[in-house]
């Protein structure tokens, strides 16, 4: 289980004195839960810190009862989709995959033949060898996709990963994540459209975050 | 928990990327402070006696008068060419043009200074002209007239590239409703010029200021009398022939003072400021401006014309005298100039290499350090060399290792050292852009996926510092090749480089031979600038092979 408990962080540029944050959250293991709120109610910033890209003021983030606070993101049992830029785009798409694989894209054979079956499962069988900034928003996403599962990393953190996709995109995006959570993956989904919660989501949480 | 299935990567602890930067940063501020110290030190006359002599305060008013007029002369030219190239942005030849302006930078003084002597000079172009008219040339340009006209050769092109690649940012939205509402010259200056350039015109003034202040191969050619000395030529005069060491700390630190306090006064205002136009050049791209026809139309075409004759003249002047003497005598396997092409390599190639080292380690150090003292040192070492005198940073070096070790031991690998940290503020501004181009989400997938040390080099930044890093050894290589301020004060005469043989030969009316080195040096340089500003230049894929 992936348990956040009195999670606190305050960004640096506000003023001392003014609000910040108190965190607390469940997710259980292979579970997806859509975290619901107004802008600005700190969404994305419990994502970013359960990533580790934050470092929050006091609180625990455990997973399997096992303390992630002083493991860098790199170590942490996680992979991040951002709404946007989520790939290099002076890269290839393979190597974009590879490198989820392993950062100096040390890869087997085997491991290539992984990537390019999942650039199957994404419909991107032939672009392997296309340069990231050749690809439109709807494939780099399925790209960052695809990379985020075929990592190792349990839990998939998605920060509006649909956001401005056309309906094609958003449904093969939809059943790829589905996929994942089937295969007991865990998610924990931000989003803005209605229609990505009810597809994805097991529960919708909006009692996550507390003044501080 | 999940386990990390991969070690490390190599070079991925944090002082990697601060160690090296922190102890060049170091270096830099020792070498600085070293070379004042061991100037003071070595001093035993009377400071303040000195300090009121009428020489020393003669050459400090001249230094700080010429310079006053040469970065006013510099931008009343360039703010109407700019806007005249910005009103045109399409005619034959403008890119060659935006080139050549480009050339001025890394084109050295003495090439420049012989160019110009060609056609301004007593015996040049222009004097033979009025001679057939039966006139005579209105002015010597040995004085303040040719220190002027050379540093403007120099300095309006520079600050016309910046202004035009400036006025070109100005949104395209912004021209299209200027020209709907039909705007004319004067409400179109009010409107988008002058907003667009005021902000850059502190920093301008002050980077023509600090180059023509610090000018040393202009002024010790053109001027270097009693009333037209500067007070880096002062600062060689006094080291080189008169062993004055009081007087080259006291000239230094004035220096030191005047150019670091306008720097400190532009960047106080947070002005940032462009020292390198960019490399891009936009043709046609923007919408017609309503005060591009008519008469304004003929009036720009006159002086764009007038303005590319005044950069080509001096260039085709070193071409049409130096190329048929260099066809009759480079066969010769004996000629100086062979030596002199060889020792400049030999300083020019690793000093651009070493200019590029330095700047990475530099910003690698800025970039792992948070905002503080740190960092302000690491950021400020590298811009230090722009109003540092060459010959200060050279002589804290000659002083320091000097006692234990004769300088010809050390010769070239100095001069090369000097020469690098010269080019820093200029290779800085050609990398400093593109190694930061990262943006927060990538960094935030990077740190994820584990891409860190010497992977992210590999996978994020070098493949988009390729080009720069190559631009940047082009500024570097060519930048030192045309020294001629640290070879002056290091350089054995008997074994010069290519500027000092130039000078040499200058300086010994060897006017056939001065612009067969000229051209020479000039095409060399060219030919480097060119060739590698151009290499890396294809976008292409990592080149990781896979199935």
């Amino acid at each position: 289980m992936l348990e956040i408990n009195d999670l606190l962080f305050r960004y640096p540029a506000q003023a001392a004195g003014s609000k910040g944050w108190r965190f607390n959250l469940n997710v259980q293991e292979g579970e997806c839960v859509a975290l619901s709120g107004p802008s600005g109610c700190g969404k994305s910033t419990l994502l970013n810190l359960i990533a580790g890209f934050l470092t929050p003021s006091g609180g625990a983030i455990r997973w399997q009862g096992q303390s992630l606070s002083a493991l860098p993101p790199w170590r942490r049992p996680v992979t991040t989709v951002f709404q946007e830029q989520n790939l290099f785009d002076h890269l290839t798409v393979a190597e974009n995959m590879g490198l989820g694989l392993h950062p100096g894209l040390r890869l087997s054979q085997q491991q290539w033949s992984r990537i390019d079956t999942m650039l199957d499962a994404v419909s991107l069988g032939d672009f392997g060898k296309r340069r990231a900034d050749n690809l439109s928003g709807g494939q780099r996403q399925r790209v960052a996709v695809a990379r985020a599962l075929l990592r190792p990393q349990p839990i998939l953190l998605l920060d509006e990963p649909m956001t401005g996709l056309d309906d094609d995109n958003r449904h093969t995006l939809q059943a790829l994540l589905l996929r994942a959570r089937d295969q007991g993956k865990t998610l924990v989904l931000v989003s803005h459209d209605v229609r990505d919660r009810e597809v994805l989501a097991n529960r919708e949480v909006t009692d996550f975050y507390h003044p501080w | 928990m999940h386990a990390a299935t991969h070690n490390s990567p190599p070079l991925a602890h944090r002082n990697w990327q601060l160690a090296p930067g922190l102890v060049f940063s170091g270096l830099i501020l020792l070498l600085t402070g070293g070379g004042l110290l061991a100037l003071f030190l070595r001093a035993d006359s009377d400071l303040a006696a000195l300090w009121q002599s009428a020489y020393l305060q003669g050459v400090i008013r001249f230094t700080v008068w010429q310079a006053t007029l040469s970065v006013l002369g510099s931008l009343l030219i360039a703010i109407p060419v700019a806007r005249a190239l910005v009103r045109h942005p399409s005619f034959p030849g403008r890119s060659g043009l935006l080139r050549l302006m480009e050339m001025s930078l890394v084109m050295p003084s003495i090439v420049a200074v012989s160019g110009l002597v060609a056609v301004y000079g007593r015996n040049g172009w222009l004097a033979e002209l009025l001679q057939w008219a039966g006139a005579e040339l209105p002015w010597n340009l040995y004085g303040l007239t040719g220190i002027l006209l050379a540093h403007i050769f120099f300095n309006a092109p520079l600050a016309a590239r910046i202004m035009v690649q400036t006025l070109e940012r100005v949104p395209a939205n912004q021209r299209r409703v200027a020209s709907q509402l039909g705007l004319g010259s004067w409400q179109l200056w009010r409107v988008l010029d002058w907003p667009a350039l005021r902000p850059v015109l502190p920093g301008l003034a002050a980077l023509v200021f600090s180059l023509c202040f610090t000018s040393f191969a202009i002024v010790v050619t053109l001027g270097g009398g009693p009333g037209a000395t500067t007070i880096e030529v002062a600062i060689y005069q006094a080291l080189r022939f008169e062993f004055d060491f009081n007087r080259a700390a006291l000239l230094a630190c004035v220096q030191l003072l005047i150019c670091g306090g306008l720097w400190w006064l532009v960047f106080r205002q947070n002005r940032h400021q462009a020292m390198l136009p960019d490399q891009s050049l936009s043709v046609g791209a923007h919408a017609r401006r309503p005060d591009s026809t008519g008469w304004r139309r003929s009036a720009d075409q006159a002086l764009i014309g007038l303005f590319a004759l005044f950069l080509a003249l001096p260039v085709l002047a070193i071409a049409w005298r130096g190329i048929p003497w260099l066809a009759g005598e480079l066969v010769d396997s004996e000629l100086a100039l062979w030596g002199a092409t060889l020792r400049s390599l030999a300083i020019a190639l690793p000093a651009g290499m070493l200019a590029v080292v330095l700047t990475l380690a530099l910003l690698a150090a800025t970039n792992a350090l948070k905002p503080g003292l740190p960092r302000s040192l690491a950021s400020v070492s590298g811009y230090l060399p722009l109003i540092v005198p060459p010959i200060v940073l050279g002589t804290g070096l000659f002083l320091l290792i000097q006692p234990r070790l004769g300088i010809q031991d050390y010769g070239l690998a100095v001069v090369a050292l000097i020469n690098s940290l010269m080019a820093l503020p200029f290779t800085l501004q050609v990398l400093r852009g593109p190694f930061q181009a990262n943006s927060g989400s990538t960094l935030r997938i990077a740190d994820q996926l584990d891409i860190r040390g010497w992977y992210r080099w590999r996978w994020l930044q070098w493949p988009r510092l390729k080009r720069p890093v190559t631009l940047a050894l082009g500024y570097g290589t060519t930048l030192s090749l045309g020294d001629f301020g640290v070879i002056a004060l290091f350089g054995s005469p008997a074994q010069p480089t290519l500027p000092m043989l130039l000078h040499q030969q200058l300086g010994s009316y060897q006017i056939a031979p001065a612009t067969g080195t000229a051209c020479w040096l000039l095409g060399l340089i060219t030919a480097i600038f060119v060739l590698l500003s151009r290499l890396g230049r294809t976008p292409g894929t990592s080149g990781v092979n896979h199935a």
